[in-house]
């Protein structure tokens, strides 16, 4: 599991039918310091992260194959948790959510 | 699956018999500065390329969501020595990075 921000969503018309009906995310792997780290993923989002939200996205297949009800899906990432926080892209360093 | 642009095919004249028939594309990934940038810009990123097999029909200069691992595999009815696929062909991208 990695922590990720939200950063978008992608549209596909053309896709694995496991994939069908499901929010497609793009998510930011960060650090604790909320650094982006590597390059962004999709993860299928059942959860409904909102813009900017911390999550904690699950690169088990296994898990994500339960999700989209699917044994030959290919999916993989998938959205699990949304990190709590005061407000969507709240920063560490001020944790009552004042803007700079 | 992470986002690539399709920058060219490949042909195979030998294959393990599992992969017969098969279609490849070669898929420049997308990182963080190349989904920002905008539509035209340079289309090989700084991500090193990648072989993914494809069966929704992707063409070159497409954008797709490939699954890279042993969850590629997972679509075939027997072992099949595949780990990057083709899982979405991108029609549309709403990215807004934080600053």
């Amino acid at each position: 599991m990695m922590l990720a921000r939200t950063e978008g969503s992608v549209i596909s018309t053309r896709k694995h039918p496991s994939f069908e009906g499901w929010r497609l995310a793009i998510c930011q792997p960060i650090g604790a310091a909320g650094q982006p780290e590597g390059t962004p993923v999709v993860a299928l989002d059942p959860l409904g992260a909102g813009l900017h939200q911390r999550v904690v996205v699950s690169t088990d297949g296994l898990a994500a194959r339960q999700a989209v009800k699917d044994p030959r899906s290919p999916a993989r990432m998938m959205i699990v948790a949304i990190v709590d926080e005061p407000s969507p892209a709240a920063d560490p360093a001020r944790p009552r959510g004042e803007i700079a | 699956m992470r986002l690539g642009r399709v920058i060219g095919r490949v042909t195979l004249s030998q294959a393990v018999p599992s992969l017969q028939g098969a279609r490849w594309l070669i898929v420049s990934p997308l990182g963080r500065d190349d989904l920002s940038a905008r539509p035209g810009a340079a289309a090989v990123s700084r991500e090193p390329s990648l072989v993914v097999y494809d069966d929704l029909g992707g063409a070159p200069g497409d954008l797709i969501g490939f699954v890279e691992g042993r969850e590629a595999a997972m679509p075939f009815e027997q072992p099949t020595p595949v780990d990057a696929i083709n899982g979405a062909l991108i029609s549309n991208v709403y990215y807004h990075p934080m600053p």
